[in-house]
This record gives C-alpha cells, structure tokens and sequence, in this order.
C-alpha cells in the first residue's frame, strides 16, 4: 500500500498535541480498573511486592546470593520488567480496544498509543514505592547516579510508544498476534537476566544477554534504581532500538492507517 | 463555505475469519451490499469483499438537509461514515470542509464506570470540544438533561432512559457545520422526548448541512429537504422527498425484506 507520510505524521503531531485528552483518558483508566476496591492502583504494587517479598525467599538461596543483594535487584528488575512488557501486551489491544471510537469519529489514533504509554506510566510510578521501601530498608546509597532513572524511564516510554503502534496495528489485523506476544512475553521474563544475574549465566552463554533487547530496556531502569550507572552498551541498544523502531513503526503507520477502521 | 463534495467514492470492506459455513449464509442473503470473492493470487488465500459503496458522486452546500434512504445493508450507514472520515474510500475521493459532528448509535467516549460529570468531560473531548468549550456548555447540558444528582454517579447506575438523556444532551451541545445523523437518537419519556425534539430542531438550525439516515418517511420528511435512495452500494435517485420515498416503496425486493 502506499504511504502517505503527511498524514500519519499529521496524526501523530495531532497525538501529541492532544495531551490533554490522553493524559486525561490514562489517569481515568487507572481509577476506572481499581474503582471501588481499598488500595485501587496499588493493588499492582501490592502483587509484585507479595511476589517479590516471597520468591526472594526461595531464589536467593536457589541463585546462592545473599538477600540482601539479591532483594533490591529483584524489586527493581520487576518493577521494570513489568512497566516494559506491558507496554507492549496492551499495546496489542491499543487499537481493537478503542473501536468504538476508531468506528465513530476522525481522530489522531496515536492518542490512543500515548494513553496506553501515560496510563502504564502512572502504575510504574505507584510499583516503584516497592523499590523505594527496599531501598530505604536496606540502606541503598542513592546519588546522582539515581537521577538516570529519569532518562531510562523516557528512552522505555519513547520505545514503548512505537511498540504500541506496530503491535497495535498487527493485532489489530492478525488476531493471532496478542496471545503470540503473551507467550514470547512469559518466555522472555526467564531469559532476561530479572531472576538471575547475567554473570551467573558464564561467560559462553553471555550472548544470550547482550544481544536481548529486552535486557537493555530493564537495565537502563534498573541499574539507577540500584544506584549504579546503566552500561553504554545499554544505551546504544535502547537508543537505536528507538529510532528504528519509531521508523518502521511510522512508516506502516502512513501505509496502514487508514486501513486499520476496516480491521476492527 | 461548507461543502461536502464525493466523486465516486468506492468503499470495500474486507471480512475477515468467515468459514465457508457463514458464507454460504451471505451468498443467498437478498439484503446488504454486493458479496465479491477476489480470486486467489500467487501471494494471497481468496478472500471475500463486501462492496459497502460503489461509485458514489453527490454534492452538498450550506443549506442542504440530506434524507438517506435504502433497506438494511443499501450503504447508509457506511456513507455517514465515510463522511465522519472513519473510512477513507479505496477509490474515488471524498471533500469535507467544515466542522464535522457525527452522532451515530452511541456517544463516543461514554464509559459506564465513569461519573456523569467525568463523562461529559470525555465524550466532550471526543466530539471535538475543547476544556474551555465544555466548561462554557457545562451548566446548559447539566440544565437539559435533568439528571440533578445523579451526574455525580457512575453512569452504570444510570437507567437507560437516563443514560440516553445524558448521552442527547451532551451529543446535542456541539456547534457542528456538518451534522450526520443515523436513524435520529431516541430520548426518553414522553415529556423529555417532546424538549428533545426541540433541542434537535434547534441543533439543525445551527447546522450549515444535515444528512440524516433513517427508515421513517415521517422523520426523513420533517427534517430534510433532498433525499437519496441508496440501494446495495450505490445512488439509485437522489433529488426531491416525495419522489425519493416513492420510488423507495415502489421498488419490490427492498419491499418484500423487512
């Protein structure tokens, strides 16, 4: 099909924009799943930390690491992990999800993409009280090297945003796709160095780790949260994965876009 | 100057995930649009199209008040959408300068879980208003739907009557130049109904062009002053009402199709 790049990049200018509503239609949507239960977000927060706060039991001697090391590098890789990959499992749904909209109005649909982005976003920041607690409780040294957690955080929100679109678009298209994503998805949590330290894993094995790119999206959050600086390797991986990312993601935005009211 | 200028638009829908078994069902089916099977090509399985809209050319000016016509399936609702931009035509091409509103079935954006208050935020977003707009139109949509406290409530509280109030009064708020309509919207009891009809009339003043699809002649008559005739996919007749509607009962299949 041909692309019609004015147009996509009119939507997503129009997306962006837009702010108001999206930032609006997340934080709705965040109260909406809770409405009416005692802890409403935090309930998230609250089965990772009981997960966490029972595995960690288990693991540590298992992986035979001491708690104490082991317990913050668990909370923080979790809490990662489960900001980054449910990025892309409800970005499989950002589309399908929103066709009573897509169906009845002219909108920017990238609207939808940066709601599914702010909506995660704000649970992130209700599971990282886990992280915080841990690393009060055992007196974690927080510097300056903390603060790169800011920048993690918009480089994961910045791939986050493509991945919405191109998953979005190929679930909407190919039904087949979000139950494939869950499963890659569940593969991925004990291939990526979250349970286990990637050193663990020798030295022959290390390809396993460097070249996920899933790994480097954990590690670019995680490392500052640990108060360490994230490798520059880590860097490359998250930086170039978003602008590819973004490219291949807008240019099948300009050639499929108006196609995707056809697909729901 | 508002327009809406179509020079054969064409819309295909594609469907997707039908077994033979359904199909088999839509082959014999007497209503709807034209049922093709595109042949199989080296790289593609057959798959089966739906032609919704088939060279479809009209022309619409300030003033005009378009009645859409046809049986279940003749393309009426595929057309108002095409003109709210949901789908962009295969072939042929389509011109729309103006504000476009479209209220179809339900008011986009309103969300059971939500306050009445919070929905008229959203829906209002949806339809294209901005913060400022809602805020100046709030007091009038709380004013006409009467919904008193409620609106402090999520709306799946709400009776059906009382969701179809708010979803009218915020639905008929916008100052749209283009207004599309399908089948009118219903509104409540018999008192609401008569303010409602009011409240529509008015909207439609404000409105440069009404196309309006509906399969009452009465309402079709009121509100309109041209009418199309639409059967499987393209423009059997448009012009004036009488004629439209009397050609549309003349006709024998769409009359034997309830």
């Amino acid at each position: 099909m041909r692309p019609d790049y004015t147009i996509a990049a009119a939507d997503l200018i129009d997306g962006i924009r837009s702010y108001r509503i999206w930032t609006r239609l997340g934080w709705q949507e965040v109260k909406r799943r809770y409405r009416r239960t005692v802890f409403g977000p935090f309930w998230a927060t609250l089965s990772i930390g009981a997960f966490i706060g029972g595995m960690v039991f288990i693991w540590a001697p298992l992986f035979k690491t001491d708690v104490k090391s082991y317990l913050p590098f668990l909370a923080a890789g979790l809490v990662s992990w489960t900001f980054a990959t449910a990025l892309i499992s409800e970005g499989c749904t950002t589309y399908t999800a929103g066709v009573n909209l897509i169906t009845q109005l002219n909108f920017p649909y990238t609207v939808l993409n940066f709601m599914v982005v702010w909506r995660n976003i704000i649970v992130f920041f209700h599971n990282i009280l886990i992280v915080i607690v841990v690393v009060i409780a055992l007196k974690i040294p927080v510097d300056w090297q903390t603060l790169l957690l800011i920048p993690g955080l918009i480089i994961v929100a910045v791939n986050g945003a493509w991945m919405t679109i191109l998953f979005g678009m190929v679930s909407a298209r190919f039904r087949d796709v979000p139950p494939l994503v869950g499963n890659i998805i569940t593969l991925l949590m004990f291939v990526t160095p979250i349970f286990w330290f990637s050193h663990q894993l020798g030295a022959d094995a290390q390809p396993i780790v460097t070249y996920n790119f899933m790994y480097h999206l954990i590690e670019v959050m995680r490392a500052p949260m640990l108060g360490t600086a994230p490798p520059l390797l880590s860097y490359a991986f998250t930086i170039g994965g978003a602008i590819i990312g973004w490219f291949v993601a807008f240019d099948l935005y300009a050639r499929f876009r108006r196609r995707i009211p056809y697909w729901l | 100057m508002t327009t809406v200028i179509a020079n054969n638009v064409t819309i295909d829908f594609p469907i997707y995930g039908t077994g033979h078994r359904s199909l088999r069902h839509t082959l014999f089916a007497r209503t709807g649009g034209l049922i093709r099977h595109e042949p199989a090509g080296r790289h593609r399985q057959q798959r089966v199209v739906v032609r919704a809209l088939d060279n479809v050319s009209f022309t619409l000016t300030s003033g005009d008040r378009l009645g859409l016509i046809g049986h279940n399936g003749a393309g009426k609702s595929t057309l108002l959408r095409v003109l709210a931009g949901v789908y962009t035509p295969d072939s042929g091409s389509i011109r729309v300068d103006g504000r476009v509103s479209p209220l179809f079935n339900s008011v986009p954006g309103l969300d059971p879980d939500d306050s009445g208050y919070e929905n008229i935020k959203t829906c209002g977003m949806f339809l294209g208003m901005g913060f400022d707009e809602i805020n100046r139109k709030l007091q009038d949509i709380v004013d006409f739907c009467e919904l008193g406290e409620y609106l402090e409530l999520p709306v799946r509280t709400y009776s059906t009557g009382m969701v179809t109030r708010l979803g009218f009064a915020i639905a008929t708020s916008i100052d749209p130049d283009i207004l599309l309509l399908d089948e009118g919207i219903a509104a409540g009891d018999a008192r609401f109904a008569a303010r409602a009809e009011g409240r529509m009339q008015a909207l439609i003043q404000r409105t440069r062009i009404l196309v309006l699809a509906s399969h009452s002649d009465a309402l079709i008559t009121s509100m309109c002053n041209r009418a199309m005739l639409l059967e499987k996919g393209h423009i059997v007749e448009i012009g004036p009402i009488d004629e439209v509607i009397k050609r549309y009962h003349q006709r024998p299949v769409e009359a034997s199709v309830a």
